[in-house]
């Protein structure tokens, strides 16, 4: 009865504990994307430039590097052409 | 990564629908093989070049604003009986996550957006050289797609209106001679949150001159475009 226990005790640690892992890792990755923006405006218009402030300039590349990196935006689940229009 | 990292990343992919993919000019254009019927393949062939202008307009001169991937296109509404096409634009707007606007209400955002992106368009749809008064493009169409507020912790997911209305109401509606009640009243337009639609939701027009009005600071046009 006793190893019973312990051996269920330890499946719930093993489960926990690799759940958990997953859980963290996720989180890091989830947390690496940190793609929206502050501020309230646009997101790409607080977009880099020279990081001393001088000469300043957006270029449409820029901004495309920047929706790039939207990783959420990229993903996110959106309502396929098909449900509003047909060709 | 792990697992469910991978697992969540390929749901995402699989979920997301080609219209989260921004084109170039060229792609944004519906390929006149895609239509179904020879009056869309008219219409396409005929107006190419203005097309391409008018995709070119928005990708160099409002780039805060996205084309999808063959956004641009005469379309039908889904379930169309006659072959009624609508010269049709899907715009995905940067929008970063803003608290003030994750706090309004579902229309009101939707009335926001519509409001600020959705009638400028419109508006530029109508001016395109031939297309108004042609009398095979029956009139027009705007969609509209945003990040939801607040819904990237989880999975993230986009709302969209997808609004159409007959040339003439649009007309009258841009030249001050039909309330915004009106023509909201007469266009076919639905709301969705992902994939989910979520119908009609009670839409209000106001003046808003954003998207014809604001520059972006220190924004450097392409050579030998112009806005």
């Amino acid at each position: 009865m006793r190893s019973r226990i312990t051996g269920a005790t330890l499946t719930v640690a093993v489960l926990l504990l690799t759940g958990a892992c997953a859980t963290s890792e996720d989180w890091k990755v989830w947390r690496d994307h940190t793609t929206h923006f502050a501020s309230g405006e646009h997101g790409f218009f607080s977009m880099r430039n020279n990081k001393d402030g001088s000469n300043p300039k957006v270029y449409r590349s820029d901004i495309e590097e920047a929706r790039n990196q939207n990783w959420w935006g990229i993903y996110a689940v959106t309502v396929s052409p098909t449900q509003i229009f047909q060709n | 990564m792990s697992w469910l990292a991978i697992a969540t990343v390929t749901a995402a992919l699989l979920l997301g629908s080609a219209a989260s993919v921004l084109a170039a000019p060229e792609d944004a254009i519906t390929s006149v093989d895609l239509y179904t019927t020879a009056k869309a393949r008219s219409l396409a062939a005929t107006y190419q070049t203005q097309l391409l202008r008018f995709s070119e307009q928005i990708y160099h001169c409002l780039p805060w604003l996205g084309v999808t991937k063959n956004g641009i296109g005469f379309r039908q509404p889904k379930g169309a009986a006659s072959d009624d096409r609508y010269l049709s634009v899907w715009i995905s707007i940067d929008q970063a996550d803003d608290g003030r606007f994750g706090t309004l209400p579902l229309a009101w955002r939707v009335s926001a957006m519509f409001s600020r992106y959705g009638v400028d368009m419109l508006r530029r749809m109508t001016q395109l050289t031939g297309i108004a008064s042609d009398a095979d493009v029956y009139g027009f169409s705007v969609i509209l797609s945003w990040l939801k507020p607040g819904s990237d912790g989880t999975q993230p997911i986009s709302e969209t209106l997808a609004l159409f209305i007959d040339k003439a109401s649009l007309g009258d509606f841009l030249a001050k001679r039909l309330p915004a009640s009106e023509f909201t009243s007469r266009a076919t337009f639905n709301v969705f949150e992902g994939k989910d639609p979520v119908g009609r939701v009670p839409l209000e027009v106001w003046e808003d001159n954003f998207n014809s009005t604001f520059k972006l600071k220190n924004y450097v046009l392409a050579k030998g475009q112009k806005c």
